[in-house]
């Protein structure tokens, strides 16, 4: 802090100057903010970077794994955001940076950096000095290639993630299973997560070059958790997105969500989906789910709340049994049953967590043999999948 | 530091790393093994660095330290060179889960990334697991460099994948011949020279107090016990003790005696480079003159066996009357 | 079991009442008096009513109830998510209480178990000494309790369910025809809704119907189990309390001390895959599955350590000992030489119940079992389940369905 002090006497070269209004800034800087942890191993990261250039100022928050970007024009819809004197950069603790920010008196507020990275920021009668670091060491996010761009809906998007990330794997023994494998043909994109007792795929229509190609697009689920959370579905807006060798971009009107990508082969899925059946039936999405969900009130949560499942003449029946809490039957009415009649054993968890993801009325379901995984289908969309593995029962 | 500095110090391991370089066959994995002080962290950091420099010489390989992303290296910045060191006694757990994360992640900036594990002996069996299961299926563009001091004390499957360089202590003279380029005093550079050969760790001797006082106490002393002026037995309550209060520092009081010794034998074998007491050439030859190789030698094995009572926690005091006595019984005045 | 015959016994059942909202009224006094329920998601108004308290059964609340149905009924209801920790602990002083009157108490769930007192009261009252059990769990551990008194377990468990909450019922071989016959037969405890339909379509409404029934063609209906039915409602029970019937399944070790001190993994690995396939004999033969794994190793200084885990996946095979018990002996031993090697099984789960998830990668290595499961499916269809398996398994596929479906009535 020794430099705070002689700021003011030395003539030192200003580096980068501009004013804001200080809600779009604190705005900007939480939507950053989401991307900076504490916990990083990399120093630079628990800063902030500011950037001020000739139509904009951005702010990047990166935790290495996601970086978001956040954009602030000028000015837009005739509102004025900010004005530059001069463009350049910096980085400011995050944490700190924040908590300041927020706090700040006037509806204004001017930030100053010096050749030596001081950076002053006033506002009304407050006057901050930070010591500001390097922004060349800060991490550079790859480029974008106007080229290869894809188009998908906001609300859509989010509908996919929501339809598989709940699949991927939680264990760190085959990590590109903690991923979402995306693959872009023919224009359709088809998301596939697994964490091998379960899997779930969803196939939609984009909007993309016809000859864009993409394979083993593996995006952490966490990665898609957060990029979720901070897409807003009620504008209707589209979002594009940009694949790079390491990274993923999803880009919205003022923000960009970057992703790092999981290293190695995601396992080739489609051959592990049965295709053909023994046992078909169509039910209820929702009396199966509230059968199921009430069914495994008395199922084992630490043994993945197994129940027992069978057909019987129209109808289904559902039933677990606890030592401590007792035994639980439910009845579902079929729509229609083809095949052989079956008995089978599964988690709960894993039925719930499907079914509450399938929007339509009706579901079909699929199994083979009871040791063999089962499908579930919206009887009239084949768009999306759900596939589950049985338990054994000795 | 550049290969042609890490040249001066392990000549095999910056031949071998910047022929890998020019070829570009660098190993998946490469472990650098070696005593404390070799020099093991900065070739790694300089390996990194040529890995990751936009600039690199492509005749000499070396990096140019000037661009963002040898500079990153060096301040720690760059998100794509993994650098992990035990906190403490083990790798903490948030350590090797980041580090599983890691490897499983594609880089930050390119598909290009660098891991280093500091004291990798010191990995626990699922860090090593996991390790070895990333040394069995390597991405075509990451790099592993294990450092250890103890590479006996790694699992063999994990030695066996890896390419090991060993890095070689430095000789006496050339970690003195550093100091004394650093402007330190011959004598000093001389003794810490002797006495460790972590080049880090002599300098810290050298602008330490306390070492410089034990020299002087030393000198004294082996003046004293030849010498007709003072008694030694004396001297050593009144200014050894509080001096060399604790075993291990009066541990290294016993061997700058015995370097002390080692000067006098050398100036019976007319060896006299090797003289670690140089400012006191005088009063050596002077007791060279009045003792005899075998009345040296025999106070030399004093000396040791006093050590050794020393390790088996006999009282420091008794330890040192009884090696006074016996370094005077050589000379003239015996008690 | 014929030793049993010899003399009159004096049965304690003791069955906690409304165990889980008794327990969190306990724990939370600002609960007391307040009508609580017990259901597995509050925040869904889905969810159902695992259990309640006596205030809010009092206005209508039913186990199994859904929960918005169970605020229409009563709308000040409470609801909490079960704290089974909490329980678990609770239970686990509860039995320690009950053994502290004597050895022979047996645990039949976590709120329920038998005590045979037949010494201890033989200087005290029977009645006498439920009342001071009943006030010692209720000042304690807060917790209301029912106590049947009988001498035998069948007619101790009947008779703690004819009084609740805090009753104390003595029900003796000669009240049987006034207090057990009028019961309709569903009420018996053993008797699940598929046996009471059965036994309503061949005309048995009552346990009296069912006492006075030909002994021979109920054995000929329902088998051995019908036999012991037809027995239990003329007041005949043998079984004794036996307080091992859980300790006894508790766990399963086997070790070994090294003819030589080793530090060799070949001779570790050979000696604990013989410990593993004695463990696999002895999980075989006791049809059960374990969850918890532990490896013991003694070193040449007599050292002892014990580290072992969890899992999710049954532990049957030596196989799956196997496949645990070496990542234990790799992360945890320190390279001194050992002098003993042990493995510790213990969680056990009937083979009825174990169960497995199966993996998409691997599943086609499980098909191998596929036709002998789907015959053994194919048999129970016809026969009815439990057919096939263990005692247990027959024993427990015909409990009630009514009365396990919730704990307390």
């Amino acid at each position: 802090m020794q430099d705070v002090m002689n700021s003011n006497n030395h003539d030192t070269a200003l580096a980068m100057k501009f004013s804001i209004t200080k809600d779009k800034l604190v705005e900007n800087v939480n939507h950053v903010m989401k991307a900076v942890s504490s916990k990083t191993t990399i120093p630079i990261l628990t800063g902030i970077k500011i950037t001020a250039s000739h139509d904009g100022i951005t702010l990047t928050g990166s935790n290495s794994d996601i970086s978001i970007k956040s954009f602030i024009p000028l000015e837009e819809n005739d509102e004025e955001y900010a004005t530059i004197e001069k463009t350049g950069s910096v980085v400011l603790q995050a944490r700190v940076f924040s908590d300041i920010v927020k706090k700040l008196p006037s509806e204004f507020v001017n930030i100053e950096v010096d050749s030596r990275l001081i950076t002053r920021i006033t506002s009304g009668s407050s006057e901050f000095n930070l010591n500001g670091l390097d922004a060349e060491e800060y991490p550079r996010l790859p480029l974008i290639e106007e080229g290869n761009v894809l188009h998908v809906r906001t609300d859509l998007l989010k509908h996919v993630i929501r339809q598989t990330g709940f699949a991927v794997s939680t264990s760190e023994t085959r990590p590109v299973l903690t991923g979402v494998n995306w693959n872009i043909q023919n224009g359709n994109l088809n998301c596939v997560a697994t964490d091998s007792h379960r899997l779930a795929s969803r196939t939609i229509s984009i909007d993309a070059d016809e000859n864009a190609e993409y394979k083993n697009i593996v995006i952490p689920g966490k990665s898609l958790n957060e990029l979720s959370k901070i897409l807003d579905d009620s504008s209707g807006e589209w979002v594009e997105i940009v694949i790079t060798e390491s990274q993923i971009l999803f880009k919205t009107k003022h923000l960009q969500f970057y992703s790092r990508l999981l290293d190695g082969n995601y396992p080739d899925t489609n051959r592990l989906i049965p295709t053909e059946s023994k046992t078909d039936i169509i039910l209820s999405t929702k009396a199966l789910l509230q059968a199921i969900d009430r069914a495994s009130l008395l199922a084992k949560e630490e043994r993945n709340n197994v129940v027992k499942f069978r057909t019987l003449e129209d109808s289904i029946e559902i039933s677990s049994q606890s030592a401590e809490l007792g035994r639980v039957f439910e009845n579902v009415e079929l729509q229609s049953l083809e095949g052989e009649e079956l008995k089978i054993s599964f988690s709960a968890k894993y039925m719930i967590d499907a079914l509450s993801r399938i929007e339509s009325q009706e579901i079909r379901i699929s199994f083979t043999g009871a040791m063999r995984p089962f499908l579930i289908r919206p009887v009239e969309d084949e768009g999306i999948l759900m596939l589950i593995l049985p338990v054994r029962t000795y | 530091m550049g290969f042609h500095d890490l040249a001066k110090q392990q000549k095999t391991v910056s031949r071998i790393l910047t022929n890998a370089l020019r070829r570009d066959q660098l190993a998946h994995a490469y472990l650098f093994e070696g005593p404390k002080g070799t020099g093991k962290r900065q070739a790694a950091s300089l390996l990194a660095q040529a890995y990751f420099c936009q600039t690199k010489n492509d005749d000499t390989i070396e990096p140019c330290q000037e661009c963002v992303n040898c500079r990153r290296i060096l301040s720690g910045n760059h998100p794509d060179l993994v650098w992990v060191k035990p906190d403490g006694k083990s790798i903490k757990k948030e350590q090797v889960s980041n580090l599983l994360k890691e490897f499983s992640y594609r880089g930050v900036e390119s598909i290009r990334k660098f891991f280093v594990i500091e004291e990798a002996d010191k990995m626990t069996a699922q860090a090593a697991n996991s390790l070895l299961k990333f040394i069995e299926e390597p991405s075509p563009q990451t790099i592993a460099v294990l450092i250890t001091e103890q590479a006996h004390k790694l699992l063999d499957t994990i030695v066996s994948r890896c390419q090991t360089l060993t890095f070689i202590p430095l000789p006496e003279a050339q970690i003195a011949e550093q100091l004394v380029q650093q402007n330190i005093s011959e004598p000093l550079a001389k003794l810490s020279a002797a006495v460790t050969n972590d080049i880090d760790e002599a300098v810290d001797y050298c602008h330490d107090e306390w070492f410089a006082k034990a020299r002087q106490l030393v000198i004294q002393l082996m003046e004293g016990t030849m010498g007709q002026s003072h008694s030694p037995l004396l001297m050593i309550y009144d200014q050894f003790f509080p001096h060399f209060d604790e075993v291990h520092k009066l541990d290294i009081g016993l061997d700058f005696i015995l370097y002390w010794l080692r000067d006098i034998l050398a100036i019976h074998l007319e060896n006299e480079k090797d003289i670690v007491f140089i400012d006191q050439i005088d009063i050596l030859k002077n007791q060279a003159l009045k003792s005899s190789m075998q009345q040296i030698t025999g106070k030399m094995s004093a000396v040791l066996a006093a050590k050794k009572r020393l390790s088996a926690n006999v009282n420091l005091q008794s330890v040192m009357e009884q090696l006074v006595l016996r370094l005077q019984g050589g000379s003239h005045h015996a008690v | 079991m014929d030793t049993a015959k010899k003399r009159a016994r004096i049965i304690f059942h003791i069955d906690m009442n409304s165990f889980y909202a008794s327990v969190e009224t306990a724990h939370d006094p600002e609960l007391r008096g307040k009508p609580l329920a017990i259901a597995g998601k509050v925040e869904d108004r889905r969810g159902i009513v695992v259990t309640s308290s006596y205030e809010a059964r009092a206005q209508g609340v039913r186990t199994t109830m859904p929960v918005w149905e169970a605020k229409r009924h009563c709308p000040e209801l409470i609801v909490k998510t079960p704290n089974f920790p909490l329980y678990r602990a609770t239970s686990q002083r509860l039995f320690q209480l009950l053994r502290s009157y004597t050895p022979l108490v047996q645990k039949v769930s976590i709120d329920e178990g038998y005590m045979d007192v037949t010494e201890v009261a033989s200087d005290i009252h029977p009645v006498q000494l439920a009342k001071s059990i009943q006030q010692k769990v209720l000042d304690t551990l807060k917790v209301p309790s029912s106590i049947g008194i009988a001498p035998n377990k069948f007619l101790a468990k009947m008779a703690s369910d004819m009084k609740k909450p805090l009753g104390i019922t003595v029900l003796r071989k000669r009240d049987i025809q006034s207090k057990l016959w009028p019961l309709a037969v569903g009420e018996m405890h053993g008797v699940g809704s598929k046996t009471e339909e059965k036994l309503k379509r061949i005309g048995i409404h009552t346990i009296g119907d069912l006492a006075k029934s030909d002994k021979a063609y109920i054995a000929e209906r329902f088998g051995l189990y019908g036999e012991k039915l037809y027995e239990r409602a003329n007041g005949i029970d043998h079984r004794m309390v036996d307080p091992e019937a859980e300790e006894t399944f508790k766990s399963i070790s086997q070790s070994t001390t090294l003819s030589d001190d080793t530090t060799s993994v070949a001779v570790v690995r050979k000696t604990l895959m013989m410990l593993a396939e004695k463990i696999e004999g002895r999980l075989r033969k006791k049809k059960v599955s374990a969850y918890q794994i532990t490896l013991s190793i003694r070193y040449h200084d007599w050292k002892n350590i014990s580290r072992g885990h969890t899992v999710k996946q049954p532990i049957q095979t030596k196989d799956d000992i196997m496949g645990h018990i070496m990542p234990i002996f790799h992360e945890h031993w320190d390279g001194r030489p050992i002098r003993l090697l042990g493995i510790t099984v213990q969680s056990f789960e009937e083979l009825g119940h174990a169960s497995k998830q199966l993996d998409l990668f691997s599943y086609q290595s499980d098909l191998k079992d596929e036709p002998l499961i789907q015959a053994i499916n194919q048999i129970e269809s016809k026969f009815g389940e439990g057919m096939i398996g263990s005692a247990a398994n027959y024993k427990n596929a015909h409990r009630s369905r009514k009365k396990d479906a919730g704990h307390d009535h």
